[in-house]
């Protein structure tokens, strides 16, 4: 590349996307109209908390983005490309009242499972990696689809669910990535690990 | 020399702060100071079932390549502009929000899946998108000139997002995790609208 279009470039990338971000700063603040409605029930901002206020649900989230990158290649992007679509599809159950047997014990087993296949360093084929997280990805959907507000707007709201639990992959990704090196290697798995007690946890009640 | 964003830094942000800028309740308040072509051209903005359909329609265009927006945008012009024109005239209140929503999901499924649609295909999706947002943002009330800007400013606003969306994401396709980047935009779509249509089945 040529050294002044790579400097324009450079100068261009360093400015534009704080630009973009402080945009985004100066909109957000119309989310305050959430406050208008009683309790935890508005639309964006309740959706976009939802998948933040249980830990549970956290680490699952990350743990996706982390076996992603964990894997490489194309479940990088498979896994949180079938999570959130499959999450809805759950979530779709619940919000229709559908009946699902053992949801939050599936949650539970969802960070046990996803965390200790990133601690054990598990590669299945990606079929089957996608199948274990599409299952997953229903109990969670489910739960959030059947806690969903009746007064929320249901548009706003799943946009801040969906880029909500989105972000978490990519802090999950974000993470993962640190296999490029030996002790980030080393972090992961551990973290894998940190997931999969935090899901024992949960299913034994002790979180 | 190239005005448009980079890749690394146009796209994915411009995605996120779109699908941010939700405040439907706002869609019809005026801006003060912005002037009637001003405030059509934010009404496409504020509406987030009309930015989901646009952002799905300019990915899906981007990611046919190579990039040829004449046709696409030429149907997008011509019926936005048709529908804008009727959504007025026939005082149609709103098209109602399944329908922006499944179309919405339409588009965005072929985004995730990276499914280039035949140019059949493209142009009726172009057809169908501008026709919901069109009949979806007609103009309540004002002077024949205030209308006119207006509608002026909206079907500005409606093209400039489709085209811009498209040319950013062409911009990435030689580069892998933009074209995940984009297929991840879609599956975000495609689940929005899935939670969306079944709460109002529920509501139904």
């Amino acid at each position: 590349m040529n050294p002044a279009t790579f400097s324009y470039h450079t100068r261009r990338a360093a400015w534009l996307t704080p630009a973009l971000f402080l945009l985004l700063l100066v909109l957000l603040p119309s989310t305050a109209s959430a406050h208008v409605e009683k309790g935890n029930v508005g639309g964006f901002v309740s959706g976009f908390t939802h998948p933040l206020t249980g830990l549970d649900h956290i680490v699952a989230m990350v743990a996706v983005g982390l076996w992603g990158a964990f894997l490489g290649g194309r479940a990088m992007w498979t896994l949180p490309v079938v999570f959130p679509v499959v999450m809805a599809f759950g979530g779709a159950l619940g919000v229709l009242g559908v009946p699902l047997p053992a949801v939050e014990t599936g949650i539970a087993l969802s960070g046990v499972i996803l965390g200790a296949m990133v601690a054990f360093a598990a590669r299945p084929p990606l079929w089957l990696a996608a199948v274990i997280v599409g299952i997953f990805a229903i109990f969670h959907g489910y739960a959030h689809g059947e806690e969903m507000p009746e007064s929320a707007n249901a548009l706003t709201f799943a946009i801040g669910f969906v880029i909500s639990t989105g972000l978490l992959h990519l802090g999950g990704i974000a993470f993962g990535l640190l296999v490029k090196w030996p002790w980030g290697r080393i972090a992961v798995r551990a973290g894998g690990g940190a997931i999969a007690l935090v899901g024992f946890g949960f299913l034994f009640n002790f979180l | 020399m190239n005005f448009f964003p980079s890749r690394r830094t146009g796209l994915l942000p411009a995605a996120f702060l779109l699908l941010a800028f939700h405040s439907t309740a706002h869609a019809h308040l005026a801006v003060e100071g912005a002037g009637e072509i001003g405030n059509g051209a934010l009404h496409p903005l504020v509406s987030p079932a009309h930015v989901m359909i646009l952002l799905g329609l300019g990915l899906l265009l981007g990611q046919r390549l190579p990039l040829d927006l004449k046709k696409p945008m030429g149907i997008f012009a011509l019926v936005s502009a048709l529908a804008l024109t009727l959504g007025t005239t026939w005082k149609i209140a709103s098209v109602p929000l399944p329908v922006l929503i499944g179309a919405a999901m339409c588009i965005a499924i072929t985004v995730a899946l990276e499914w280039k649609p035949p140019l059949v295909a493209a142009l009726g999706f172009c057809a169908a998108a501008a026709a919901g947002i069109g009949l979806d943002s007609g103009v309540e009330s004002g002077t024949t000139a205030v209308i006119a800007k207006t509608l002026l400013g909206i079907w500005l606003s409606m093209n400039a997002v489709v085209a811009y969306t498209a040319i950013c994401a062409s911009n990435g396709a030689d580069k892998p995790w933009a074209r995940i980047g984009i297929r991840v935009v879609g599956s975000w779509i495609v689940a929005i609208s899935l939670l969306v249509l079944a709460f109002s089945l529920r509501k139904g």
